[in-house]
């Protein structure tokens, strides 16, 4: 399909400016204008209007297709946020707006803070972290920033988990920390052994998530707090699988100090084709002080911003995050309820372990104990016909589901990662049995086609090899002359 | 040739230079290499520190230095050619040259029996 | 309400074919002093309260009622018409970051032709998939800097970058062993070149401007990046990209990195965001720009495809190497910018951005006429400019609301930074204008 850039026809247009009948003559000096053309395709509205609606023919949403990304959280992305979100009343507010001219917005983040605070056992929190990324780098740096000011220079340590997820280690890395690596034990959980010997004056903090990342709940979880806690580092607790354990436990009760939270995860923020995302930072008392700017609280007069606090890390953000996702989650909270939400969490790990429970006659399990919203399965016995992971992935798109995650955790082979999640019915997971058992078969029989795939999508498997060794990053308009 | 728990070889030369890549097995695991982020001439590396880069499309893998010593020379055909690491990766797919202070430092790597048994135990 | 398919037919045969008793027997690896105990009662809202109650939140918020002058980084524009409703599709709306490209192919080519179209606005070579802000995007951009020139550790910045930039900025340098030097400005709004020549040498890494200024100054920026090269400092360029309508390419006024944000195009104000930070380099800097980053290729039977490529950059597989802990980008918004830069294409983003100009020069030229209120600086502007009032400033804004105007953001020395663009007709300036008189 061609790009727009291959699709200008000269002067043809979509745009009007407002007002252009008022002319206006100010001078524009020119030793202040552009001199390079300004290569950018002249296209019409309705050349424009079916370049993007055949773009999206050419990809898979949730809206379309059963999406079991492990550690994604692919649930429905509810339309009722969408429209709450376009009301004029939020989408023209401007971040610097006087207080009293944004009443609604504040109260929006205010209520939603102290929500999610309840909902995970912790004190004080902000929403303007823009990513669970960003989540993890505000996190780690207060705790960062609480041993400086206890003058404790020699916290130069972060640990994590082997089978955590990459931001983890690109956080701590990107605030100067060292990261200690602690190995998964055959039961897919944290030897403490490991961990003690791992232990030391050195440790600023232990980045978690529970249930972790192969989607099982350390039973063992508050030793594993009290280990880091007795050599004065902080637990940090990586909230990307929180969808499993909503208003049936809490980590603030396991002895995490502060978190993140991924809206466009748990609560249904949409994901947009990689974003926006918002990744909201909750703390106990301990790190409160430390919060980034801007900080909304309340009085008798209403709700106020203050961008100063002493002990603060700063701003994460220029203004207040991402306003417009996390407004999506405050009405998915609200609709929830704290009753919707613990079912949520319900179904989300029946479902898991609906599918589990049927996934064992096709591949291995690495981890047979009951799961919690997402499990891996293991796709290397069919490694002696060539067929691996990646293969299966790509035949799944042939039959209309969008693959599982592939190749994460690092620590397993040929590792796929599934996560259903509450909103699937339980035809659409029998359903995904059936194709897993054709797959199957057909691998057993003749894998021609598992090799082949896909062949069903708008393109058929794609030379990542060439795009990697010969970069083609944009195309450009050919010069006119 | 000589080889290290890492799948790194090192071949002894004249005037204590040796050459340094990665061995068959490191090639399959890592695949189509992409990219070589190659070291700088002149430099002195230090055994167990990181020497060069190789990338694919799904891994990043550093190669780390065996031995002691100073950089004098890259492979500077990988630039243009990381292929070379898949097709020969014992020979011309090399990655740099070291000339190295403390050459009983090769004493105590495998030699390719001792690799093939460390392999067989994996 | 909740939007829980399975209920309780489906449920039961689940749990019986699984072969256990109840939902808690699924929990039992959750130690008991951990389990709480859930709400007996439904606490949830039905569709139709959930949506009332944002409607009454919604109309809390009583700034839509008033003309709008505040920019400071957040800008109202007109959003074509166009881009809700391609935002808005299921395919885009609700896919998630193209691993499996082959499924993926609609949202892998609009990434893609966002880059293209960044570079075409800045001139730079590559460009990558988008930040989550342009404050992010200036913090990255010197982090860039930094592992280009590993054995340097200062940073010149500009004061007049925005302060909330600049405040994101410190914090992302915070626990990094780096020196952040600050260029003053001179009376007229311009950058002290005296000062880069001075603290320019061979420990800089890195030189930030911002263009339009935080004044909405157009600045002296090639003229500093000439000081810069000279120490092969890279040069870093923060700017409204309607600037680049009219302007000179990041390219033109010899940046090295380009960034800023994209909400001035096709992303509506919404109280900080989502926005979204653009980062385009040059062609040898492209193995040190974090984010995702779109690849044309081919498929088996040589048709053209785009994938998510150099990925080793990146924090699944470089981990505490990665160039950025970044893993989430803007998708959805870069969606809306690629559309609105496409509405407006060749001709319509230099009108756009002559409009901005035009409006904001008309009102300058109108305001400085005015005993009582002097225009703070003397060079060109874009659609931002600042105004001292003699009135004490409280007394000044309090006016103008009453009036139903929203004159600016406050800034510390009596003055507002009033923002116009091609949205305000010649009526409301003028409006504007008698407004202010009645307060100078």
């Amino acid at each position: 399909m061609k790009t727009a850039f291959e699709k200008t026809q000269s002067k043809q247009r979509a745009y009007t400016i407002p007002f252009s009948y008022e002319t206006l003559s100010f001078p524009f000096p020119p030793e202040l204008q552009r001199q390079s053309p300004l290569m950018l395709p002249e296209i019409s509205e309705i050349d424009l209007t079916r370049h993007f609606a055949n773009l999206a023919e050419r990809n898979m949403g949730i809206d379309t297709n059963f999406y079991p990304l492990g550690s994604c959280t692919m649930k429905l992305n509810p339309r009722v946020n969408e429209v709450a979100a376009a009301l004029p009343g939020f989408a023209r507010t401007h971040p610097l707006a006087p207080d009293e001219t944004v009443q609604g917005n504040l109260q929006i983040i205010d209520e939603l803070i102290g929500f999610l605070c309840k909902l995970c056992g912790m004190t004080a929190g902000t929403l303007t972290p823009n990513a669970g990324a960003q989540g993890e780098f505000t996190g780690i740096h207060m705790i960062a920033a609480y041993h400086r000011q206890k003058g404790d220079q020699d916290r130069t340590e972060i640990l994590i988990p082997d089978n955590a997820h990459g931001t983890n280690p690109a956080t701590a890395a990107m605030a100067g920390f060292k990261t200690i690596t602690i190995p998964t034990n055959a039961q897919g959980d944290m030897n403490l052994d490991d961990l003690r010997k791992a232990v030391s004056k050195r440790t600023a903090g232990l980045m978690l998530t529970n249930p972790n990342t192969l989607g099982l709940f350390s039973p063992v979880i508050s030793e594993i707090c009290k280990i880091v806690h007795d050599v004065g580092g902080f637990l940090y607790y990586d909230g990307a699988n929180l969808n499993s354990i909503m208003n049936i436990a809490r980590p603030g009760d396991m002895g995490f100090d502060v978190m993140h939270i991924n809206l466009h995860k748990t609560f249904s923020t949409p994901h947009g084709g990689g974003g926006p995302g918002s990744g909201p930072v909750l703390c106990n008392e301990i790190l409160k002080p430390f919060l980034p700017v801007p900080q909304v609280y309340k009085d008798k007069s209403g709700y106020h911003v203050k961008w100063d606090e002493p002990n603060s890390i700063g701003q994460v953000a220029p203004f207040h995050g991402n306003f417009g996702i996390y407004l999506r989650a405050y009405l998915y909270a609200k609709l929830h309820g704290n009753f919707g939400l613990r079912k949520i969490s319900e179904v989300a790990v029946l479902n898991a372990n609906y599918l589990k429970s049927k996934m064992g006659q096709f591949f291995a399990i690495p981890f047979p104990q009951t799961c919690m919203h997402e499990f891996v399965v293991q796709a290397d016995r069919f490694l002696d016909k060539g067929v691996r992971a990646a293969d299966i992935a790509k035949r799944m798109l042939d039959y209309g589901v969008h693959a599982p995650t592939v190749y994460f955790p690092l620590i397993i082979k040929e590792c796929m990662l599934i996560e259903p999640t509450e909103s699937e019915s339980k035809a659409t997971l029998d359903h995904f049995i059936q194709i897993i058992e054709a797959i199957v078969n057909e691998i057993n029989a003749d894998p021609f086609n598992v090799f082949n795939a896909p062949q069903s999508t708008p393109v058929s498997r794609l030379d990542e090899v060439r795009a990697a060794k010969q970069p083609i990053l944009k195309h450009t308009l050919v010069q006119p002359f | 040739m000589k080889y290290t728990e890492s799948h790194e070889w090192i071949e002894n030369g004249q005037e204590n230079i040796v050459r340094i890549g990665v061995t068959q097995y490191a090639q399959k695991e890592l695949g189509d290499i992409v990219y070589v982020e190659l070291p700088t001439t002149g430099r002195d590396i230090n055994a167990g520190q990181e020497l060069a880069v190789l990338e694919s499309t799904k891994a990043a893998a550093d190669v780390y230095s065996p031995a002691t010593g100073t950089i004098v020379e890259v492979n500077s055909k990988l630039t243009d050619h990381p292929e070379l690491i898949n097709q020969s990766p014992e020979d011309s797919g090399w990655i740099v040259k070291i000339k190295v202070s403390n050459p009983a430092e090769l004493d105590l790597l495998m030699d390719r029996q001792g690799y093939d048994q460390f392999l067989n135990g994996k | 309400m909740d939007f829980i398919s399975n209920k309780s037919p489906q449920i039961a045969a689940m749990l019986s074919e699984i072969g256990l008793d109840g939902i808690d027997d699924l929990f039992s690896s959750i130690p008991s002093d951990l389990r709480i105990r859930g709400p007996e009662t439904d606490d949830g809202l039905s569709e139709y309260e959930g949506l009332r109650l944002m409607e009454e939140l919604a109309v809390k918020n009583t700034f839509s009622s008033y003309e709008n002058y505040l920019g400071a980084g957040a800008y109202e524009h007109h959003v074509p018409a166009l881009v809700s409703s391609i935002t808005s599709k299921s395919e885009f709306l609700t896919s998630y970051t193209p691993y499996q490209a082959e499924a993926s192919q609609g949202m892998l080519q609009a990434i893609f032709e966002f880059q293209s179209a960044i570079c075409a606005l800045t001139g730079m070579d590559v460009a990558n998939a988008s930040v989550y802000d342009g404050a992010s995007a200036c913090a990255e951009a010197i982090l860039m800097a930094f592992r280009h020139h590993k054995n340097r550790n200062k940073v010149l910045i500009g004061q007049s970058l925005n302060p909330r930039y600049g405040a994101v900025i410190k914090t992302y340098l915070q626990c990094l062993d780096y020196n952040i030097v600050t260029i003053p400005f001179t009376k007229d709004g311009g950058v002290d070149l005296d000062f880069i020549r001075k603290e320019a040498d061979h420990t800089t890494a890195a030189i930030l401007l911002q263009n339009p200024n935080y004044f909405g100054v157009l600045d002296d920026v090639r003229a500093s990046f000439e000081i810069a090269k000279k120490e092969s400092i890279i040069c870093i360029v923060c700017a409204d990209p309607i600037v680049y309508g009219i302007c000179p390419s990041a390219k033109e006024l010899l940046a090295d990195i380009a960034v800023g944000d994209c909400q001035p195009l096709g992303l509506p104000l919404e109280f900080g965001g989502p926005y979204a930070g653009y980062m385009a380099c040059r062609q040898d800097l492209v193995r040190q720009l974090p984010g995702r980053i779109a690849g044309e290729t081919v498929d088996t039977h040589g048709e053209r495809g785009f994938v998510l490529t150099l990925q080793a950059r990146e924090q699944h597989i470089r981990r505490e190497k990665a160039t950025s802990n970044i893993c989430t980008n803007q998708a959805l918004a870069s969606l809306a910018s690629l559309v609105t830069i496409l509405w407006y294409g060749k001709e319509g983003m230099k009108e756009l951005a002559m409009a901005n100009y035009q409006r904001a020069a008309y009102l300058k030229s109108r305001l400085q006429k005015i005993n009582g209120i002097l225009i703070s600086h003397g060079r060109t502007t874009f659609n931002e400019f600042v105004a001292e009032f003699k009135m004490p400033l409280d007394k000044v804004i309090k006016h103008f609301q009453k009036n139903g105007i929203q004159p600016g953001v406050s800034l510390n020395n009596n003055s507002l930074l009033i923002a116009v663009t091609e949205v305000k007709s010649l009526q409301q300036l003028d409006r504007y204008v008698k407004v202010a008189q009645e307060v100078a």
